[in-house]
């Protein structure tokens, strides 16, 4: 049970390489779920190997609870940490590798027997606790894995891609076990992930970073709504939001953002925020979802209007991703299932005007949001 | 990891009918491979006729050898003794022999195996000060030939012999000096030291193999260095240590040179040592050379058939992955 706090923490793998991290400062409560996602090469494995104590702080300080850890090993720090490829012990049964942990903190061997059964039981895997590795399936692996942090019973979880050697089936299940195992077990998780799907479906709440730096922290609704940067709001969602350069014209009551494919007038409670951009240029980020079939959108909702190619349709059953072309600009629209539009023929779509995103184009940071 | 799924299924439904297909495909393959077998044996063959020539002549009597070839024994007159067996193992103190090269290459062995796996755990897996230059000059050693140091540790190991004189000359279980030259301590260090790069080298390299999460997931577990290693890089690393000793037990028990010099003494000297006394005096006698000779293979040979697979495994092994 521990909260755990970055302050201004910075990694330098070697005096001439560039920052893999840099002034990461992040606190996360006790008993939350954080999940650090960004793509590869971002850092966030990095944060959380910083935090293991595999790795050692090059500036900055990180907490567990009150305690100060720059200095104390790995093994002192009461941390757990699931690998990507599951590391289990190749020539110790399943009963053994869960054991490991315990045995060399000198725990007596009947409570070990205890908590290791405990543990096989949460896990289902308690018919396979004597065989080795080998014989195991990806997933059972996996839940060894899992197996070996929760008999140690430690103040942070950690798990580092977790899923990404499983397939898409079993992931989507151990996904929501992983979950159900958090909110049974009330520990502080930390979870990296370069999967956006699996940092919405899980956190508590998400850190999105890119090339060493944190961009944005917030629950998953708050990274989706109100994304802080271009970065973000591409990063999350999926499929991910369309962008375009527009200019921001207009004077006085009618003001309209214009792109080189369409122009479209914008609401009112967004004219406050770009009223000192005008003249100036834009990026306007539009989400697949909030982009209709005319002839389907639903009822009520301001929007502007583009004419554009269908270039593929996707049927999904339940909606269709279309890729559209105006001009030579492709953008992705989810619109309603019910939808006639066929590759090649012109298609009429709504823009929701109140979901429109707009960025400033050169510090890329969110405009108002 | 891909695993291999039982055919059984497969072979069971295949049924009578393509039996005769299967027969002629099997024939087929044979035919084709059938070049490669007879050059492999051809080559096995040759290369195994001096080693029979040797266990052949040592059963033969005296007066034989000296005047027919060893393929003639299959002829008349089909005659085998023991007797040379005999002669060697008791009168010319083989069975000593083969008692003190025992003593001489089980600790030499042994003591190699674990010195070289803790330095290469620690050049492998451990973060310290110049770590790479110091490895690099452990392999850099493997390049000194032998013979350029004997004269520097004869000199030292003389030396050393002044300095522990005060010991008196029997200590019982060293079988007499503690150290220095006619000791056994003192050739253990030297085949030990002998045997470090290469050792080093070898295993440095495949620890490193290993994967860093396993390392990793240890030290979070609360394993020391030291746990790690015995409880994790040990048991992982069986194929590539049984090699090293066998490599390591067959260059000792073969080693005629290290002997001659720091151990002079015929009560300590192991069966190389013997059988090239045995040349210099009975330098016609074939039939005593030979029985010998066939009695200091024997343990060699016992040990690589025991070992054979982890022979080819431990070399693969520490190829593979550096």
């Amino acid at each position: 049970m521990a909260t755990v706090t970055f302050e201004r923490v910075t990694k330098r793998f070697s005096q001439d390489s560039p920052l893999a991290v840099t002034d990461f400062s992040l606190e996360i409560p006790d008993k939350e779920f954080l999940v650090l996602v960004g793509p590869s090469g971002s850092g966030k494995s990095t944060v959380l190997r910083l935090l293991a104590g595999l790795e050692e702080i090059t500036e900055g300080k990180i907490f567990i609870g009150e305690r100060l850890v720059n200095n104390i090993a790995a093994k002192d720090r009461d941390i757990a940490m699931v690998f990507q490829s599951y590391a289990p012990y190749p020539h110790m049964s399943v009963y053994d590798n869960l054991a490991f942990g315990l045995s060399l903190r000198n725990v007596a061997k009947e409570e070990i027997r205890g908590r290791v059964e405990d543990a096989a039981q949460i896990l289902g895997i308690k018919e396979l606790l004597k065989r080795k590795p080998r014989a195991l399936s990806g997933g059972q692996r996996q839940r060894v894995a899992l197996g070996r942090a929760i008999v140690r019973d430690p103040a942070v979880f950690l798990l580092d891609e977790p899923l990404s050697n499983l397939d898409a089936k079993l992931r989507v299940q151990t996904r929501a076990e992983i979950s159900k195992l958090h909110q049974r077990l009330g520990t502080t998780f930390m979870y990296v992930t370069h999967d956006q799907v699996e940092a919405m479906t899980m956190a508590t709440r998400i850190a999105v970073l890119d090339r060493g730096l944190l961009q944005q922290v917030g629950t998953p609704q708050e990274l989706y709504e109100r994304p802080r940067n271009i970065f973000v709001a591409g990063f999350i969602g999926s499929p991910a939001m369309n962008f375009f350069d527009a200019s921001v014209n207009g004077s006085g009551g009618g003001m309209e953002l214009e792109t080189k494919q369409f122009t479209v007038p914008f609401p009112d409670k967004r004219k406050k925020e770009l009223a000192p951009y005008i003249g100036k240029t834009v990026v306007l980020g539009i989400r697949p979802e909030n982009i209709h079939d005319r002839e389907f959108q639903p009822g009520g909702l301001r929007a502007g209007y583009v004419k554009a190619t269908v270039d593929v349709t996707e049927m999904m059953g339940n909606e269709a991703i279309l890729y559209l072309l105006v001009d030579d600009k492709q953008f992705l629209a989810r619109v309603d299932p019910r939808t006639r539009a066929r590759p090649g023929q012109p298609l009429e779509l709504a823009l929701d005007l109140d979901a429109m995103h707009a960025f400033d184009g050169e510090t890329q940071l969110a405009i108002g949001g | 990891m891909a695993r291999r799924e039982p055919s059984t299924a497969g072979e069971a439904a295949a049924g009578a009918a393509p039996r005769a297909a299967r027969l002629g495909e099997a024939l087929n393959r044979l035919a084709r491979r059938l070049p490669l077998h007879v050059s492999v044996i051809g080559l096995a063959a040759i290369w195994s006729i001096p080693t029979i020539a040797l266990l052949v002549s040592s059963f033969r009597d005296p007066g034989l050898v000296v005047t027919s070839g060893w393929w003639n024994a299959v002829k008349d007159p089909f005659e085998f003794t023991f007797g040379n067996y005999e002669t060697v193992l008791e009168r010319q103190g083989m069975a000593r022999s083969f008692v003190n090269s025992l003593i001489i290459t089980v600790p030499s062995t042994m003591l190699v195996i674990l010195v070289a796996a803790m330095a290469a755990y620690a050049f492998a897996w451990m973060k310290f000060p110049f770590r790479n230059a110091l490895f690099l000059v452990v392999v850099g050693l493997l390049v000194v030939p032998l013979q350029m140091t004997l004269i520097p540790v004869l000199q030292l190991y003389v030396n050393l012999n002044d300095w522990f004189g005060f010991l008196g000359n029997d200590m019982p279980l060293l079988g007499g000096r503690l150290f220095g030259t006619n000791s056994y301590a003192g050739i253990w260090a030297a085949h030990t030291a002998f045997g470090l790069p290469f050792a080093v080298y070898l295993l440095r390299n495949f620890f490193g193999g290993l994967p860093r999460d396993l390392f990793e997931s240890a030290y979070l577990d609360g394993a020391s260095d030291l746990r790690v290693f015995f409880r994790i890089v040990l048991p992982l690393s069986m194929p590539a240590i049984a090699a090293l000793a066998i490599f390591q037990f067959l260059w000792v028990w073969n080693d005629l040179l290290i002997a001659l010099i720091l151990l002079g003494d015929p009560d300590r000297a192991p069966m190389t040592l013997t059988i090239t006394n045995l040349v210099s005096s009975f330098g016609t006698a074939y039939q005593l050379l030979t029985a010998a000779a066939f009695i200091s293979m024997a343990l060699p040979l016992l040990v690589f058939f025991a070992l054979q697979r982890y022979f080819v495994q431990g070399i693969l092994a520490g190829a593979v992955k550096g």
